[in-house]
C-alpha cells in the first residue's frame, strides 16, 4: 500500500484528472465516483467525503462538469455529474500533460512499464 | 439508520451558504454517507462501529468546511440582491429555480393544470375582451387634433323634456358672435342626398356643415381642400366626400377633385376627400358620407323657432368646460330677455364631444367591466381552492423542505411563483379566448357606438391582460402560499406524514372561499336577472302599432325636382296605387317619419277659442304627416272618429288626427272631434285644422320613454314636412317584397333612390339593441359565474367528503343511515351556500343601485328577481354538494375504516 504521503501528493496533482476521466463516458454520482476510484486503483486511492465533494463543486464551478438532480422510481434523488464540452478539452489537455509527466519520471527513475 | 444530516449541517455552520445551497449539499453528502454506512455495516460488528467509521470520513483532517469555503465563497459573499432589498438570499437564482420547479409541478399534474388554466383563461379572456371595448370606446382619444377641447353646444329645454335640444339657426349665430370662450363654432344639420346620373341612383347620409367645421375638428382632407369661408353662402355648390364613399362609389379615383356630381338634382363640384375617421355624434346609425356647406339663407338665419342644428365648438386654449358653460349661460339669459317668445326658459348646455359620443353606453360598459371582474374573482377562488387541496396533498413535501431548512418565506415564494406561472398560462389562453370572443362580440355591438371599428386587441389590452394575470396569480396564490408556510411542522410530523387533512384551518379557508364564490355569483345573477327582467318588460311594451309584417324604406324626393306638395302628391299617389297591386301586399302608406327613426318634428299648438299659454308652458306635440291608410297599414288603432282619407286633399277642409294623450291634455273631459287647432300658436299664419279622429299613443322617438303627445296631418294638405318613408303591410315575409317595391319606384322615376329597406321589427329591435347588448353579456357572465361557482362548491364538497371517509365509515358502522350521512353532507354544503347567499343579498342591495340607469320597469331591488335568484342559486349549490354526498354515503363502512 502506498504511503499516506504519496496518496496525498498524487491526489493533489491528479484528482481532477481522475474525476474528469470517470465521468467522461457517462454521468455518475459522487458515491459512484468514490467507489470507482477505490475499485480501479485496487484500494490504493481513496477519496473521502470531505475532500471529494469540495473538489466536485470546484470542477462544477469551473464549468468542466455539471451536476443535475435525477429522480428514479423508488430511489432517493441523486446528483449526477457529467462532463461538459469545456471539461472534455481540459481532460484531453490534462491527459497529455500527465502522460508526459509520467514518462519523464520513468525515464529518470528507470522504472519500466510492466 | 443514523441520520447524518445534522452532523453535516453542523460542519456547514459559518459558511454563510444560502438555504437552498446548504440543503443541496446536505442532501448529497448525507446520501453518500448513508451508502457508506450500508457498506460499513457488512464489515463492522456493531452499528455504532459502522457509524463511527462513516463519521471518520466526514472528519478527516477537518477538511470539509475549509474546502467548501474556498469553493463556495463566490456565491455566499456575492449574493444577487434584487433592487431595494438587503436580503442575502439569491433571489434571481431562486426565482429561476422556482420557475423550473413550478413548471415541473404543473406538467406532472396535467389534469389540475388544464382545469385551472381553463378557469383562469375564461375569467381573464372575458376581462380582456370587455376591456378592449372599453379601451376603444371610452379610453381612446377621438381622432381629432387636441380632442379634449372639442365641445358640443345645445339648447337646454329641460322643462319640455329636452335637456340637449338642437338649437335654431338664429340662436346659433348669436352664440357664435357673442361668445369669447370658443376658438370657433360650427353648425351641422343632417341631410340626405340622392346621387343620380352615374349608375344606379343612390341615397347618401350627409350633413350640411359650417365651412369651418373641419378646421375646428383639425381634420385635413386627404385629397383636395376644405371648404372656403366664401363657400358658406346660398347657391354655392361644392361637396366634400368621405373616404368610404370615395373608395366604394368612385373606386378611389385620385382625379375626383373638380368633378361634377348630380346631388338632389343639382350639379355639385367635388372639392375634397376626408380621411377615414370623421366621427360625429348621430342618432340612428347616421353615417356621414358627404358634406356640403350649410349656407343659411337670410330667412333661415333669422329663424329662432326651428330647432334642427348640431353645434360643435373648440374652446380657446386654457378655457375649461366650466368657464365655457358659465359664459354660455350668461348669453342664454341675455337671449331669453331679448326673444321671450322663443327663448323663455331655454338655457345652453356645453358638453364635451367625447362625452356626447360615449355618454349613453358608458354606464353599461362600466357595469359590464365590473361584472367580468367578478367572474375573474370567482375563477380565482376556484383555482385557489384547487391549490389549497393540492397544498394539503403536498404537506409531506412542505414539511420535509421546512425540516431540511427551507425558510417559510422561501416556500411562500415558491408557491406564489407556481400560481403566477399558472395565471400567466391562463392569461395566454385567455388572450386567445378574448380574440375569438371579440369577433363574436362585435357582431352584436349596438349601432351608433363611437369608434366601434377601433375595437381590437392592441398594446394597451396586452398590458392590461398581463397585469390582471399577474394580479390574479398573486390573489389566488396568496391563500395557499400563506397556508402552506403557516402550518405547524411538528403537527404534520406527528401525524406520521399522513396526507389526512389540511388541518381545520385549511377547511375553514376553503369554506370562506366557497362563501365568497356564492356571494359574488349571487351578485352577478341578480344583475343578469334584473337586466333580463328589464328586457322582458321592454319587449312587452305596447309600441302602439303592430311591428310584424311591415316593410319600411326611405324614398326621399329631392326638393329641386319635387319642390312642393303639388308635385310630390302625384308621385306618392301613383306609388301607393302600384304597390297596392303587388302580390303579397295588404296595404301601403307613406309618412314623413317612421317611429323610432329618431327624426321628425314637434311644436306647440294653439287651440281655437283659448288664449295661448306662455311659451315655456306650451308643450310640444310631435307632428307626423301621413297618407290615407297609414293607421290601418301600421296597425295603429283608431279610438274615435275617422281616418285620414283620399278626400282630404289640398283643396278640402284641413284635418288633423290626434293621439289619446293629446286629446286628454287639450280637451280633458270633452269630445275633441270637430274642435280646431293650428301648429305654433293661435296667431300663427298656418290655417286652422279640424280634429277628425283620435288614435292610440305611439312610441315615436323613444321606445323606452312614455309616449309624447302626437298629431297627424294629411300629406296632401301640408306644404313642408314632405313624406319620405314608405310603409307596406305584407302577407308574406316583408323583406321579400323590398326589391319589388324599389322596382315600382324606379318605374315612376328612374333617378329616385330607395334606401334603408328594413322591416319594422328590425327597427324596433335596433331601438333596444343597447339593452339587449347589456343583457346578453351580463347573462353570459352570470352563467359563467354560476358554472364556475358550482364547480367550486362541488370540488370543495368532494374533497371534504373524501377527507371524512373514515368518519363517515365510523358513523355508519355505529348505525347511521345513508340518509343521515346525506343530511349531514348536504347540510354542510347548504350552510356555506346560505351564508354566501346572505352576504350576496346584502351586497346586492347596495351594488345593484349602480345599475339603476340600465333598468327598465324593475327596481334595482326587485323582490321577485331577488327571491328567484336566491332559489336558483341555492338549488344549484345544493345539487353540487349532493352528488359528492351521495358518493360518500354509498361507501362501505369496512372500506372506509381501512381508508388510509
Amino acid at each position: 500500500m502506498a504511503s499516506a504521503m504519496l496518496d496525498r501528493e498524487l491526489k493533489k496533482g491528479s484528482a481532477e484528472l481522475l474525476i474528469l476521466s470517470l465521468v467522461e463516458d457517462r454521468p455518475r454520482h459522487g458515491y459512484d465516483i468514490a467507489q470507482l476510484i477505490e475499485l480501479r486503483s485496487h484500494g490504493t486511492l481513496h477519496f473521502n467525503v470531505a475532500s471529494l465533494y469540495p473538489l466536485l463543486y470546484r470542477l462544477e464551478k469551473r464549468g468542466w462538469i455539471r451536476g443535475r438532480w435525477v429522480e428514479k422510481a423508488g430511489q432517493r434523488r441523486r446528483r449526477y455529474y457529467r462532463l461538459t464540452p469545456a471539461g472534455k478539452k481540459t481532460l484531453a489537455a490534462q491527459r497529455d500533460g500527465w502522460r508526459e509527466f509520467v514518462e519523464a519520471i520513468s525515464r529518470i527513475t528507470g522504472i519500466q512499464h510492466a | 439508520m443514523p441520520d447524518f444530516k445534522d452532523e453535516i449541517r453542523k460542519r456547514l455552520v459559518g459558511l454563510n451558504l444560502s438555504p437552498t445551497r446548504e440543503n443541496e449539499i446536505v442532501e448529497e453528502l448525507s446520501q453518500h454517507l448513508d451508502d457508506q454506512y450500508e457498506q460499513a455495516l457488512q464489515s463492522a460488528t456493531t452499528e455504532e462501529e459502522a457509524r463511527q467509521a462513516v463519521l471518520l470520513e466526514l472528519n478527516e483532517n477537518d477538511l470539509l468546511a475549509p474546502a467548501l469555503r474556498r469553493v463556495e465563497r463566490r456565491i455566499s459573499q456575492n449574493p444577487v440582491v434584487v433592487m431595494g432589498t438587503k436580503s442575502k438570499t439569491n433571489l434571481l437564482g431562486d426565482l429561476w429555480q422556482d420557475l423550473r420547479y413550478g413548471l415541473r409541478m404543473l406538467t406532472r399534474n396535467p389534469a389540475f393544470t388544464i382545469v385551472a388554466v381553463i378557469a383562469l383563461a375564461l375569467g381573464i379572456g372575458a376581462n380582456s375582451a370587455i376591456f378592449s371595448v372599453v379601451n376603444a370606446v371610452l379610453l381612446r382619444p377621438l381622432p381629432y387634433k387636441n380632442p379634449d377641447a372639442l365641445m358640443t353646444v345645445w339648447e337646454d329645454a329641460t322643462h319640455l323634456g329636452f335637456p340637449y335640444n338642437t338649437p335654431s339657426p338664429a340662436n346659433f349665430i348669436d352664440w357664435r358672435e357673442q361668445n369669447t370662450v370658443f376658438e370657433g363654432m360650427a353648425a351641422m344639420a343632417q341631410r340626405s342626398f340622392n346621387l343620380t346620373g352615374a349608375g344606379e341612383p343612390e341615397r347618401f347620409d350627409g350633413r350640411k356643415v359650417s365651412s369651418n367645421l373641419f378646421t375646428i375638428l383639425g381634420v385635413e382632407p386627404v385629397l383636395g381642400r376644405n371648404f372656403l369661408p366664401e363657400e358658406d353662402k346660398p347657391g354655392s355648390r361644392v361637396v366634400i366626400l368621405s373616404h368610404g364613399v370615395w373608395q366604394r362609389r368612385f373606386g378611389g379615383d385620385t382625379g375626383i377633385v373638380g368633378r361634377a356630381l348630380t346631388l338632389n338634382g343639382e350639379a355639385y363640384t367635388v372639392v375634397g376627400v376626408m380621411p377615414g375617421a370623421v366621427d360625429l355624434p348621430s342618432m340612428d346609425n347616421w353615417h356621414d358620407q358627404l358634406w356640403v356647406p350649410i349656407a343659411f339663407t337670410a330667412e333661415e338665419a333669422a329663424g329662432r323657432g326651428n330647432h334642427y342644428l348640431e353645434v360643435i365648438a373648440r374652446t380657446k386654449p386654457g378655457v375649461t368646460r366650466q368657464q365655457a358653460q358659465a359664459e354660455m349661460t350668461t348669453i342664454a339669459a341675455r337671449l331669453e330677455k331679448q326673444y321671450p317668445a322663443e327663448n323663455t326658459r331655454i338655457g345652453i348646455r356645453v358638453r364635451p364631444l367625447h362625452e356626447q359620443l360615449v355618454g349613453d353606453i358608458k354606464p353599461a360598459l362600466l357595469v359590464l367591466l365590473g361584472a367580468v371582474a367578478f367572474v375573474l374573482l370567482i375563477a380565482c377562488a376556484n383555482v385557489a381552492n384547487l391549490l389549497l387541496a393540492r397544498a394539503a396533498g403536498r404537506q409531506k413535501e412542505i414539511a420535509l423542505r421546512l425540516a431540511v431548512g427551507a425558510s417559510r418565506s422561501r416556500l411562500t415564494r415558491q408557491f406564489l411563483t407556481e400560481s403566477v406561472l399558472l395565471a400567466g398560462l391562463g392569461g395566454l389562453v385567455g388572450l386567445l379566448f378574448s380574440y375569438l370572443g371579440l369577433n363574436i362580440l362585435k357582431t352584436f355591438i349596438p349601432p351608433g357606438i363611437s369608434q366601434e371599428q377601433a375595437i381590437s386587441i392592441d398594446g394597451k389590452v396586452l398590458i392590461f391582460t398581463g397585469l390582471i394575470s399577474l394580479v390574479t396569480g398573486l390573489i389566488f396564490g396568496l391563500a395557499p402560499a400563506t397556508q402552506a408556510s403557516n402550518f405547524g411542522l411538528s403537527e404534520t410530523l406527528k401525524e406520521g406524514g399522513r396526507d389526512s387533512s389540511g388541518g381545520s384551518r385549511g377547511n375553514r379557508l376553503r369554506g370562506v372561499l366557497v362563501i365568497g364564490e356564492v356571494a359574488v355569483s349571487f351578485l352577478l345573477l341578480i344583475g343578469a336577472g334584473l337586466l333580463i327582467n328589464s328586457f322582458l318588460h321592454l319587449r312587452k311594451l305596447d309600441p302602439g302599432y303592430r311591428a310584424d309584417h311591415l316593410l319600411t324604406m326611405k324614398v326621399t324626393l329631392p326638393e329641386t325636382k319635387y319642390p312642393d306638395k303639388e308635385r310630390r302628391a302625384p308621385f306618392f299617389r301613383e306609388l301607393i296605387r302600384r304597390v297596392q297591386t303587388l302580390p303579397g301586399v295588404e296595404s301601403v302608406a307613406v309618412a314623413s317619419n317612421l317611429p323610432l327613426t329618431y327624426s321628425g318634428d314637434s311644436m306647440p299648438i294653439g287651440v281655437e277659442g283659448r288664449p295661448d299659454p306662455p311659451p315655456d308652458q306650451s308643450p310640444d306635440v310631435i307632428l307626423r304627416v301621413v297618407s290615407p291608410g297609414y293607421f290601418h297599414t301600421m296597425g295603429i288603432p283608431m279610438v274615435q272618429g275617422r281616418d285620414i282619407s283620399e278626400k282630404d286633399t289640398a283643396d278640402a277642409v284641413r284635418v288633423v288626427v290626434i293621439s289619446e294623450k293629446a286629446a286628454r291634455y287639450f280637451w280633458p273631459g270633452q269630445d275633441p272631434i270637430g274642435k280646431r287647432l293650428k301648429p305654433g300658436s293661435t296667431t300663427s299664419e298656418s290655417p286652422w285644422r279640424e280634429v277628425i279622429g283620435i288614435v292610440k299613443d305611439v312610441r315615436q322617438n323613444d321606445f323606452v320613454a312614455e309616449p309624447k303627445m302626437q298629431m297627424y296631418m294629411a300629406h296632401e294638405q301640408v306644404g313642408s314636412f314632405a313624406a319620405n318613408a314608405v310603409v307596406v303591410r305584407t302577407q308574406v315575409d316583408p323583406l321579400s317584397l323590398g326589391t319589388g317595391v324599389r322596382k315600382v319606384v324606379w318605374e315612376i322615376d328612374k333617378d329616385q333612390p330607395v334606401s334603408d329597406i328594413r322591416s319594422m321589427e328590425e327597427i324596433v329591435s335596433r331601438a333596444v339593441a343597447r339593452q339587449r347588448f347589456s343583457m346578453m353579456l351580463f347573462g353570459i357572465f352570470a352563467t359563467l359565474a354560476l358554472v364556475l361557482a358550482s364547480v367550486g362548491i362541488y370540488g370543495v364538497m368532494s374533497y371534504s367528503m373524501a377527507q371524512r371517509t373514515r368518519e363517515i365509515g365510523i358513523r355508519m358502522a355505529l348505525g347511521a343511515q345513508r340518509k343521515d350521512v346525506l343530511k349531514m353532507a348536504v347540510g354542510q354544503g347548504l350552510k356555506l351556500v346560505l351564508i354566501g347567499v346572505g352576504i350576496g343579498l346584502a351586497a346586492a342591495f347596495v351594488l345593484t343601485r349602480v345599475m339603476a340607469s340600465l333598468l327598465f320597469g324593475v327596481s334595482a331591488t326587485d323582490p321577485v328577481t331577488f327571491i328567484t335568484i336566491s332559489i336558483i342559486l341555492t338549488g344549484v349549490a345544493v345539487l353540487a354538494s349532493y352528488i359528492p354526498a351521495v358518493r360518500a354515503a354509498r361507501v362501505d363502512p369496512m372500506v372506509a375504516l381501512r381508508y388510509q
